[in-house]
């Protein structure tokens, strides 16, 4: 019988307490609100005060972003996507360092370094992309990165890159080039002698 | 007051449920209202993570590791970045070891928040889930600050950490750690002692010590049967023997040893315990270069190693074998959340319909680490 009762007196004065816990967070909720009305509000990008020399790393993971002009086409980033969701084409541009202006190559690089390849194709498939950052890292000239971060001048942030269709995910950054301009830079066919 | 073997009736739980922590299926024999059998069926998140890391070089292998346990993924990290360290015979910087350690002991902190908050719910608790995401929202800030990501950090890398702690960020975790103690009371209160809590999982899925041995089950599980084994006491990795802390197992105080609430109360024990720990690597942590150790090419010499670390969920292990390449020759992983599921159905049998999961919620699977 005892027990019967004390069951009753510990659910009550438990249930209290944790009411008593509600209570004051209500009290206290346009203090301690953390709800954020998203379309209206946006998620505040965290500082990063990096710091110890390594502020060339972006370290948000967010869209990736390749500033053409400056890729020589060492495909590092390449071999270093773990889901192989980059894919570059080069052709050897006879003239290193060199504008050619037709296609709209460059040279050099804003490192200074001398371009020895056209990059033809540089597909990134976001819709593929693991967001690991693997491929910032060993970039020799800092051309690919995620937007946001150390870049956010150049590239706002940009969290939401949703697309209707699958296929807009395919981030094109290659320089389109008419074919007939593009074809005396391709390697020339060996003609088949019959 | 005997049972009435009639036809037993097989009920499907998921795949798709909210209850079961992923795309799990549990096919219950039910007598009436009573659990005759549960099997678990698995495999419906399968990703082939075994297969990917013979083909992806040891450095790939790592964001593939966060997918394993996503809710603890600095934890996979770091005991995939051991197993190939010990593999390499390979030091790292002293100052890389305690960043470690804080990160997995704060990763572990989170882990325990989603575990308890989503076990609560399970039973019926709605508040306490949102309270403890909140908080857990909180460590994923701070990892966000320092490593850009929120769940799949991809940050303990072999031989080092991909970046060092940014200016200001052992201050950071400390408010953090200042602001987070007194909610474990807060949880105590609202929902540890409450009443209703208690009776519905107290002596409800007792798992005896025997049966967790023999299962394999490891971890906080296992500890909540009374037994006291801790990879991080009994086989220290990194420089686990370095921190002084306790580690919490069931007593069986409001029930027997080993049922739900008390694999419920280790979890919340050893919030504190992380909280001792993070305290004490952030006082005693070096200066010194994260990036120092970090190895150009990684390419063990031959020959295999195998791994144990304490996950939050357990006793994770990793197998690598390597024939001298850049490529794992084979890479296993012993997951604690596989075993922790496969006991389901031995201690779950004679408890009530409702019981299944709330002794589901106790054991804190996650099927991305079970299927892999």
């Amino acid at each position: 019988m005892s027990r019967y009762f004390r069951n009753i007196f510990e659910s009550i004065s438990t249930l209290m307490t944790g009411l008593g816990i509600t209570w004051r967070h209500m009290i206290r909720i346009r203090k301690d609100n953390v709800t954020l009305q998203y379309p209206e509000e946006r998620w505040p990008r965290p500082e990063r005060n990096i710091g110890f020399d390594f502020s060339e790393y972006n370290i948000i993971r967010s869209r990736l972003q390749v500033d053409i002009d400056d890729c020589i086409g060492c495909l590092k980033c390449e071999r270093a996507c773990p889901v192989q969701c980059i894919k570059i084409v080069t052709v050897k541009s006879g003239a290193k360092g060199e504008d050619l202006m037709d296609i709209g190559h460059t040279g050099l690089t804003s490192n200074g370094t001398k371009k020895a390849l056209i990059v033809t194709r540089f597909d990134i498939d976001m819709s593929e992309c693991c967001y690991c950052n693997l491929c910032v890292y060993p970039c020799p000239e800092d051309c690919i990165y995620m937007t946001g971060g150390p870049n956010s001048k150049k590239h706002p942030i940009d969290y939401e890159f949703s697309q209707y269709d699958r296929n807009d995910l395919i981030f094109k950054f290659a320089k389109e080039v008419e074919e007939e301009k593009m074809a005396k830079y391709l390697p020339q066919k060996e003609k088949v002698e019959a | 007051m005997g049972i009435v073997h009639g036809d037993l009736m097989t009920l499907n739980i998921g795949p798709q449920h909210p209850s079961t922590h992923g795309v799990l299926r549990l096919k219950v024999k039910t007598d009436g209202e009573i659990i005759a059998d549960v099997e678990p069926v698995i495999g419906y998140l399968h990703r082939c993570f075994e297969k990917h890391c013979e083909n992806v070089t040891y450095d790939q292998v790592i964001p593939y590791t966060d997918r394993c346990d996503y809710i603890a993924a600095m934890n996979n990290n770091f005991g995939y970045a051991v197993a190939v360290e010990e593999l390499m015979d390979l030091k790292v910087p002293e100052r890389v070891e305690y960043i470690r350690v804080i990160v997995s002991e704060l990763n572990r902190i989170a882990s325990h928040l989603l575990a308890l908050g989503t076990f609560g719910l399970d039973v019926g608790a709605f508040t306490p889930f949102l309270y403890m995401f909140r908080d857990r929202e909180r460590i994923l800030d701070l990892f966000e600050v320092l490593c850009g990501a929120r769940l799949l950090y991809n940050y303990i890398w072999v031989g080092g950490l991909s970046h060092d702690f940014p200016n200001g960020f052992e201050e950071k975790i400390i408010d953090f750690l200042d602001y987070f103690e007194p909610q474990l009371d807060e949880y105590n209160n609202i929902l540890t002692f409450n009443k209703i809590f208690i009776e519905r999982t107290a002596d409800v899925g007792v798992m005896p010590a025997e049966v967790a041995i023999s299962y394999g089950v490891s971890g906080p599980n296992l500890r909540g049967s009374g037994v006291k084994w801790d990879l991080r006491k009994d086989d220290p990795y990194s420089i686990y023997d370095k921190f002084d802390f306790n580690i919490p197992v069931g007593t069986g105080t409001v029930g027997t040893i080993g049922d739900c609430w008390d694999r419920y109360y280790v979890r919340m024990l050893e919030m504190s315990e992380s909280i001792n720990i993070v305290r004490q690597a952030i006082k005693a942590l070096p200066s010194g270069d994260v990036h120092q150790a970090l190895p150009k090419k990684i390419r063990p010499p031959k020959g295999s190693v195998y791994k144990r670390t304490e996950s939050p969920r357990g006793d994770l292990g990793y197998y690598i074998e390597s024939d001298g390449s850049p490529i794992p020759y084979r890479l296993k992983m012993r997951s604690p959340a596989f075993t922790a599921l496969s006991v389901m159905g031995e201690i779950s049998s004679g408890w009530m319909m409702s019981d299944v999961l709330a002794i589901l919620g106790s054991l804190d699977i996650v099927l991305g680490e079970i299927d892999r």
